[in-house]
């Protein structure tokens, strides 16, 4: 016995410790009470006293009960035996099924030395216009998906897992956190159902769950896919729904611990908090881990504190925007925010750099345009106006596309598209090919050439 | 003399003694309005229900080292320093009764309508566990609202969350109540929850519900307005553990929440009234835990029942990206966003269908009314996309095509018009839009030149 319990609140626990105990922060500690056993994460220490976070609900506890040390710690299987099985947020299979030959490790890793981490990888394509294009991919990159509530984060994850997981079939981690438990189901059924399971393994702390849980779930599929990098040699691919909601439940927690706040209510260690968890995620010589992370823009707050810190470790980010989803264009991807730092000259070419500086003007004239129609109307506009603004409408069609996972939605069967389509559709609509094609016809399409237009 | 004195003392003694062997007892130290300090109550469990006197109760909030904080839920005379609180080794319940259904009722086991408790009560726990992620299966049964804008473009099916937002007095609680009145002879029990309405509009929520028949299957669980704050925040969670009750024995259930802005209101007093830390726009960090679990508990369980959720939020000035809607958007399955521009117009219901979204779509929908939903939404929305851009331009300088296009998005605006309480069957909606498709089609062959024009 190492303590016991003098206070209880809703998120955290004190306790008097015994004057032999020894413990460490990030110990987990365990009581036993009718029971039912309940486990504790140390979070702070004084000489006398520790303030304890538990994982799992405090309704019915009591002062006076007795405190041990669970030497394990927070662990997760760290063996072959992790495909296929869907985990919650502290290790426990939650899928029905039991692991028999358990092999744990710590949840808590070290991150990778200076000298380990390898920055080169392969351009990796997902056959989404408007990602391919404005956003290219690299294996090993840590890719964001921004967005408010409702405006298609989790279709988009979907559709990258349904081009990318799918059709390469590598090892995959999906790590959902605070997000609805309904999707994480859907997404589990679906891969079972075409037999896409064997190669992925599942964490979830979802939304309903409370705020320990969302902010171990993280760790957790680190763990996970580090397995699957550093003992399989794996290119791993981590999908991460929803990074903000860790931040989010990080601030619970700071809050219940009586912790100063910064803006918006965030906890002051908001900054290594993102940072402990994002140094984790990088390739090695060995193997790589390329992660696409979800990131919910409260309020619709672009310039939020959490989520420009995270955007600070991101390598490309794709920024999706509710104007954009209003109009019923989908993905419903704001251009002019969405990067990745592969669009560099040396890297993609000259043809395909040139072509997005050249989209990006005509769409930055067509937003001008459309300021001044709302007062004069088109016809008062040149004809140099006119063209711009037309093309940039066919554009912008052009930009939607059906998605595989939205089938439910549209009716319209998805669509893979491959870059060198992109750019020479891009390039023909830009030179006028398309002139006379009314731009309706580029709403929903693939590349051109698999559609009703014709030249 | 002093055998009267001893007598009496005797008597005391002895009463004390008696309430210390089937009480643990304590005194009120401290009132801070409904929240209660006491100290004594040694043995206090978290979340347990504490009697003062005979004179109020509440739960256990918080246990310090010396004392104990309640919240106070019930108060039939003033609480005074000094007074005694009385431990009751039960954790804090709701109750309803059997008979409950067609009644107005709170989460005491009181009928409001007849001013007495009644006879037979059933125990259940105030918040109800949630559901694992592997008994939850996939939501694709429809949930009839009546309401062509719905049922077709963003339908609803059971086991969905689906939030209706909007400004004050934009039909949103019609809405709600039109789905329930719908729900008759569908096997659907109703719950409509009120969270801080007034007593008067209740009453007419009753009245309207008992003229058409529906309060045969409706229950309304009301935490009025000048009930205490804790009621107010726990009433949702009671009237939710009481639909898990029903779906556990495989009904059907719809649970409409009327509003969450109220509940995040009284929840941030709460809140703040209990020393917690606030965060963005003075609102606790926990405050989108407080509404994610709370709406998790909508699911469609495997045993074949379901809970289907339709919480509302107010908005002010049209603006749906406020800290709490963005919130409550970002955790349901989609949301029906009403306008109060399409209301003053008299576009009744007032559905804004660019911001409107269901993120189960055709999944819920059969297959004759799924692709005539994606279709008319994909039209609907074209068109109101190209009506801002074209509204300035002259209707008689506009190409044949566009005329057209305008004239026929007019036109299916038009059909989305219903009266309150006239639901439309699904046979009926695809009548209304049989007739169109005819037209259209002729029309489609004599316009095609015109399409090439239009640039």
């Amino acid at each position: 016995m190492v303590g016991k319990i003098i206070e209880i609140s809703e998120l955290n626990v004190k306790v008097l410790l015994t004057d032999d105990a020894r413990i460490e922060l990030g110990d987990l500690l365990y009581t036993i009470y009718e029971g039912v056993k309940r486990r504790f994460e140390v979070a702070s220490i004084s000489e006398k006293e520790a303030l304890l976070i538990p994982l799992e609900s405090v309704i019915g506890l009591k002062r006076g009960l007795d405190l041990y040390v669970d030497n394990e710690g927070l662990s997760i299987e760290y063996s072959k035996n992790i495909l296929g099985k869907m985990f919650n947020s502290y290790g426990d299979l939650i899928d029905g099924n039991v692991i028999n030959s358990i092999k744990k490790k710590n949840i808590y890793d070290k991150n990778l030395s200076f000298k380990e981490i390898n920055i080169n990888g392969d351009i990796m394509w997902t056959g989404i216009k408007v990602i391919d294009f404005f956003a290219p991919i690299q294996k090993g990159f840590k890719i964001g998906l921004l967005g408010g509530a409702g405006v298609g984060k989790t279709v988009l994850i979907k559709e990258l897992i349904n081009n990318i997981y799918k059709k390469f079939k590598s090892n995959s981690v999906f790590v959902g956190v605070g997000e609805r438990s309904r999707e994480g189901k859907e997404l589990y059924d679906e891969l079972k159902e075409a037999n896409l399971l064997d190669k992925i393994s599942m964490v979830f702390g979802q939304m309903g769950d409370n705020a320990i849980s969302r902010s171990k779930a993280i760790y957790s599929g680190l763990t996970l896919s580090e397995y699957l990098r550093d003992e399989l040699g794996q290119d791993v691919l981590l999908f991460i729904d929803n990074i903000y909601r860790f931040v989010q439940a990080k601030s619970e927690i700071s809050s219940e611990l009586k912790r100063v706040p910064i803006e918006n209510g965030y906890p002051t260690t908001l900054i290594s908090d993102i940072s402990e968890v994002e140094e984790r995620i990088n390739s090695t010589d060995n193997g790589s881990i390329t992660s696409f992370q979800a990131v919910y823009i409260p309020a619709d707050d672009l310039f939020d504190e959490a989520v420009q810190t995270i955007s600070s470790h991101l390598d490309g980010q794709i920024v999706l925007d509710r104007s954009q989803a209003e109009k019923g264009l989908y993905p419903a991807i704001n251009i002019f925010k969405s990067t990745s730092s592969l669009v560099d000259i040396d890297i993609i070419g000259k043809n395909h750099f040139d072509l997005i500086t050249e989209v990006l003007k005509h769409l930055t004239r067509y937003n001008e345009l459309e300021e001044i129609i709302a007062v004069l109307g088109i016809d008062e506009l040149s004809n140099e106006d006119k063209l711009i603004f037309y093309r940039s409408r066919k554009l912008r069609n052009y930009f939607t596309q059906p998605m595989f996972v939205a089938e439910a939605y549209t009716n319209i069967k998805g669509k893979f598209v491959d870059i060198n389509d992109i750019l020479n559709d891009i390039s023909d609509i830009l030179n006028g090919k398309y002139d006379d094609v009314s731009e309706e016809l580029f709403l929903y399409i693939g590349s051109i050439k698999d559609s009703n237009i014709s030249g | 003399m002093e055998s009267y004195i001893d007598g009496i003392l005797n008597e005391k003694i002895k009463k004390i003694k008696e309430e210390k062997n089937v009480y643990n007892f304590g005194t009120v130290v401290k009132i801070n309005d409904y929240i209660v300090e006491v100290t004594g109550l040694d043995n206090v469990t978290f979340y347990e229900r504490i009697n003062i006197e005979n004179k109020a109760y509440g739960y256990v909030s918080l246990i310090l080292k010396d004392s104990v904080i309640i919240s106070i839920l019930k108060i039939d005379s003033k609480i005074f320093i000094g007074d005694r609180a009385f431990l009751t080794g039960e954790e804090i319940k709701t109750y309803i009764s059997k008979e409950a259904i067609g009644r107005v009722v709170d989460i005491f086991g009181n009928d409001l309508l007849s001013d007495k408790k009644f006879d037979s009560l059933t125990k259940l726990k105030m918040e109800s566990k949630q559901i694992p992620i592997i008994d939850r299966t996939q939501v694709n049964r429809p949930l009839y609202t009546g309401i062509v804008g719905i049922d077709l473009i963003y339908p609803i099916g059971k086991g969905q969350r689906q939030l209706i937002i909007g400004d004050k007095k934009t039909g949103k609680t019609q809405l709600t109540l039109d789905t329930i009145v719908n729900q008759k002879d569908k096997d659907v029990i109703c719950i409509y929850t009120a969270i801080g309405k007034t007593k008067k509009d209740i009453k007419k929520i009753y009245n309207e519900l008992l003229k058409r028949g529906a309060m045969n299957y409706t229950i309304i669980i009301a935490a009025t307005n000048d009930e205490k704050t804790p009621v107010l925040s726990l009433c949702p969670y009671a009237a939710l553990s009481v639909a898990n009750m029903y779906m556990k024995s495989g009904f059907d259930v719809l649970v409409v929440l009327d509003d969450l802005t109220r509940h995040a209101k009284a929840y941030r007093e709460l809140s703040l009234l209990s020393n917690k830390t606030p965060g963005r726009d003075a609102y606790p960090s926990d405050i989108f835990y407080a509404h994610s679990r709370l709406l998790e508990k909508g699911c469609q369980h495997k045993n074949g029942g379901s809970i289907t959720i339709l919480p509302i939020v107010e908005t002010k000035a049209d603006d749906i990206t406020d800290y709490i809607s963005t919130n409550v958007i970002s955790i349901t399955d989609g949301q029906i966003v009403m306008s109060s521009k399409n209301f003053q117009k008299g576009e009744k219901p007032a559905i804004n269908y660019q911001l409107s979204v269901s993120r189960l779509g055709g999944n819920v929908q059969t297959d004759k009314i799924k692709a005539l939903g994606a279709k008319v939404r994909r039209e609907l929305l074209s068109y109101l996309e190209v009506r801002e851009v074209y509204e300035m331009a002259n209707m008689d300088d506009m190409s044949e095509s566009l005329r057209k296009r305008m004239s026929d998005g007019k036109k299916l605006l038009s059909k989305l018009i219903q009266y309150k309480y006239s639901p439309i069957s699904e046979d009926d909606i695809i009548k209304l839009f049989e007739e169109k498709e005819d037209i259209e089609s002729n029309n489609d062959i004599n316009n095609k030149e015109d399409d090439s024009n239009e640039n």
